[in-house]
């Protein structure tokens, strides 16, 4: 693996090497040579199985990551492939050209995250989320719990306690409160 | 439209009176050993800190009173109530527990027709899932969502502060507080341990904003004396402190001394918006100007009540000031929290002592109400053999004496007795002294209580061996031996026991392991007295006494003479935090007393 890796060091331009495992590494590598660098770990380098592709949102530094985890079904061995996108106008070259599945999972990053694969076949329909108008689902910076209040009624008969003012109530009712009780009991 | 399509619907007639189709799983198959299932928790090790409610995305947990849990310090005794209409077995709630009792089994099938049994208290309503060992817990260790490791204090090594009165912490940088800040899960269940119940959740949470007035604003709320507590409070809030249970407690104190180190004085009144104060025209008078006295000063104060403190000694602060070491409590600091309530218009009378120079008659009769925070003065004897040598001291007299600037005897061999606080603070006091005397320390502490049931802080007595003391505990002073009118040592018996069974003190001692410790001094610390020398016969008869001898107050510490109020150390505690507390709300009595609800 070790070999392996050195030896592409140089033409993709690998940086941050992760020996995981004795059977998986992780490499990064930029933008432009991500799709290159698989295409050669599939066309030369045995990787021939697609395993899964997935990503990270970076939002404090403007960044996605995306990750290409492939399979050696000759030496039991992985490589994962990662590289940094620009959040905004999220955009990579697709890779549906070498594996068919990879259609499914840039689709399910499109409408996830927001991120753009031009020419990926059907990568503008729904994926899991049909008629979905927020803003993709899976970003960081999308407010679940806001969605979820807004979208879901509450059930009739919920109620609950705050930990500290139900231990006021039950331990020292009449003492004086602090600055945040006072305003809300005002 | 063909006939067809209008009669089809109509089929759906048939299946009317059918069997439903929704089975139980006839295969009877079994989750993944790490699927994410229903909940369960152990309810005895749930604190109902409700960290679980706070990041659930889904809001499909609430927290509920549970028969059977009682609300006690460190516990809020509710505890978590799913929503199964919400949950979407993220297991963040797992992932966050702070007590790692929340865990989802692997059970995910569940038949019911009724929806509402779709809510339930894991641990608690009983459901044949809770057997299961498999399913989702938190991976440990190391897998946390906040620090488990609190942010190291500075302070002064050994060797730099062995024969220095110098304060020996150094306080946090702003990186430090706001790292250690971050690691609160804003339970709120500190806060009602505090004696003063401080909205600690909430300052922390300034120092996390950076704002810092926001958090003075706060700490002024429930406590005026930030720069002595953020010091020396005995941190009870930590003992519970949630985080406490997986890792080290949030420093607590040291964050609030951060706020007030940060904050200058002269900016105080514009930051806690007492420029101006209203006068509603009586007066109150304040014997003692203690962490009591000062607390219940203040909040008259801003009440618009005239005060006046009457004060024993030269300097204001009490046991504060002359009690504890100035390593630990700098002068400039009490200064600092002094002056500002002093600034608010309460004036102080110094090297007044109310029963000689002043009576406590005449304080109720020029006020429109008294109260009392003289503390605990008086060092309590041994009263063995040998202890009314001249060379036998009082730590509180020591301590009192070393404040004052005046020359105290040190010679070469020192035995302390006591386990407490105070004693250790007699101990690391008395061996600074004899390292700037004689370049070396020959002082050993010692008590009835074994190292384990030491009453004195741990850091206190970790920190006296580090400055070259011995803390030899569990041994019973028996007698001092003085030769030809000198002090020789003190002879022991070991201890075994402090208490009897009905729980009264009444030490039991192995008469055959005996020890000596050479002394030319011995030093008492084994607790305070009050001196109620202050309160004249006439008055003391309309005093009702309470338990331990003290004297009996109400709620708000108004004894049974509807003017005089008492508190602090001679009604609770002893400690600075609960002076502070009473004060406050003594002050908030008085204020009912006087102009009522």
């Amino acid at each position: 693996m070790k070999d392996l890796i050195e030896k592409l060091t140089e033409d993709f331009k690998i940086s941050d090497v992760v020996y995981q495992r004795p059977d998986l590494a992780f490499v990064t590598v930029p933008k432009g040579v991500a799709i290159s660098l698989v295409t050669e770990l599939r066309d030369f380098e045995g990787f021939s199985h697609f395993v899964m592709m997935s990503c990270v949102d970076w939002i404090e530094e403007g960044k996605f990551q995306l990750l290409y985890l492939l399979h050696n079904p000759k030496t039991k061995t992985d490589v994962g492939v990662k590289t940094f996108i620009d959040r905004e106008n999220a955009e990579m070259a697709s890779a549906h050209h070498l594996w068919k599945q990879v259609w499914t999972y840039q689709r399910e990053l499109k409408e996830a995250f927001g991120i753009d694969f031009p020419g990926s076949p059907r990568v503008d329909e729904n994926f899991v989320v049909e008629g979905w108008t927020e803003m993709p689902h899976m970003r960081r910076d999308f407010n679940t719990k806001e969605y979820s209040q807004n979208t879901y009624f509450p059930r009739p008969g919920r109620e609950t306690n705050d930990p500290a003012e139900y231990m006021r109530k039950k331990l020292y009712p009449n003492e004086p409160i602090t600055a945040k009780k006072q305003d809300n009991d005002k | 439209m063909s006939l067809k399509d209008i009669l089809t619907p109509f089929t759906a007639w048939s299946k009317v009176v059918k069997e439903p189709v929704t089975i139980k799983d006839p295969l009877n198959r079994e989750a993944a050993p790490r699927y994410r299932g229903f909940h369960d928790n152990d309810i005895d090790t749930c604190i109902g800190c409700g960290t679980c409610e706070a990041i659930c995305e889904n809001e499909a947990i609430d927290l509920v009173p549970v028969d059977g849990i009682e609300t006690k310090d460190g516990d809020s005794g509710l505890r978590p109530k799913i929503d199964y209409g919400r949950c979407c077995w993220c297991a963040l709630c797992v992932d966050i527990c702070t007590t790692n009792s929340l865990r989802l089994t692997n059970a995910y099938k569940w038949v019911d027709t009724d929806p509402d049994n779709f809510r339930f208290v894991p641990g608690v309503d009983e459901k044949d899932w809770y057997k299961r060992e498999e399913g989702w817990r938190k991976p440990e260790p190391n897998y946390e969502f906040y620090g488990l490791k609190r942010v190291e204090m500075g302070e002064l090594h050994p060797e730099e502060r062995e024969d220095s009165f110098v304060e020996m912490i150094k306080g946090y940088s702003k990186e430090q507080a706001e790292a250690e800040a971050d690691r609160c899960v804003e339970c709120g269940i500190c806060t009602a341990t505090c004696p003063a119940h401080m909205g600690i959740p909430e300052y922390i949470k300034a120092i996390r904003n950076d704002d810092l007035e926001e958090g003075l604003r706060i700490l002024y709320d429930t406590n005026p004396l930030p720069e002595i507590c953020g010091r020396i409070c005995t941190h009870k809030c930590e003992t519970v402190c949630t985080i406490g249970h997986k890792g080290d407690p949030l420093s607590i104190r040291w964050l609030k001394r951060y706020i007030a180190d940060q904050n200058p004085s002269e900016k105080y009144k514009k930051i806690l918006e007492t420029d101006i104060l209203k006068k509603n025209g009586k007066k109150v008078a304040i014997i003692g100007s203690g962490p009591a006295g000062l607390s219940a000063a203040h909040y008259l104060v801003l009440l618009g009540y005239e005060v006046e403190i009457f004060e024993k000694l030269e300097k204001a602060g009490g046991m504060m000031r002359y009690g504890i070491p100035e390593y630990r409590l700098p002068y400039d600091q009490i200064d600092k929290d002094v002056n500002y309530i002093l600034s608010l218009g309460v004036k102080i009378h110094y090297n007044v002592t109310v029963g000689k120079d002043i009576t406590l008659k005449k304080l109720g009769e020029d006020f429109d109400a008294v109260f009392a925070g003289t503390g605990l003065h008086l060092g309590r004897s041994t009263r063995i053999e040998g202890t009314d040598h001249e060379n036998v001291y009082q730590s509180i007299e020591l301590l009192r004496k070393i404040t004052q600037g005046e020359e105290i005897y040190v010679p070469e061999k020192i035995v302390v007795i006591g386990g407490g606080n105070v004693a250790m603070d007699i101990t690391r006091s008395l061996a600074r002294l004899q390292n700037q005397k004689y370049g070396k320390v020959q002082v050993i502490a010692t008590s009835l209580e074994t190292e384990e049931k030491m009453p004195a802080d741990r850091e206190e007595v970790i920190e006296a061996r580090e400055e070259k003391a011995i803390v030899n505990p569990g041994w019973s002073p028996q007698r001092i031996e003085i030769v030809d009118g000198k002090i020789k040592g003190l002879h022991v018996v070991q201890c075994l026991s402090l208490f009897d069974e009905t729980g009264n003190f009444n030490p039991q001692c192995n008469m055959e392991n005996k020890n000596f410790f050479e002394a030319d001094m011995i030093v008492e610390s084994i607790g305070q007295g009050m001196d109620v020398s202050y309160i004249s016969e006439d008055i003391k008869e309309h005093l009702e006494l309470g338990p331990r001898g003290r004297f009996r107050v109400n709620d708000y510490f108004q004894t049974s003479l509807p003017w005089l109020f008492m508190g602090g150390d001679t009604i609770q505690g002893p400690d600075v935090i609960h002076g502070i507390a009473n004060g406050h709300k003594a002050a908030l009595g008085i204020d009912k007393f006087l102009i009522g609800e």
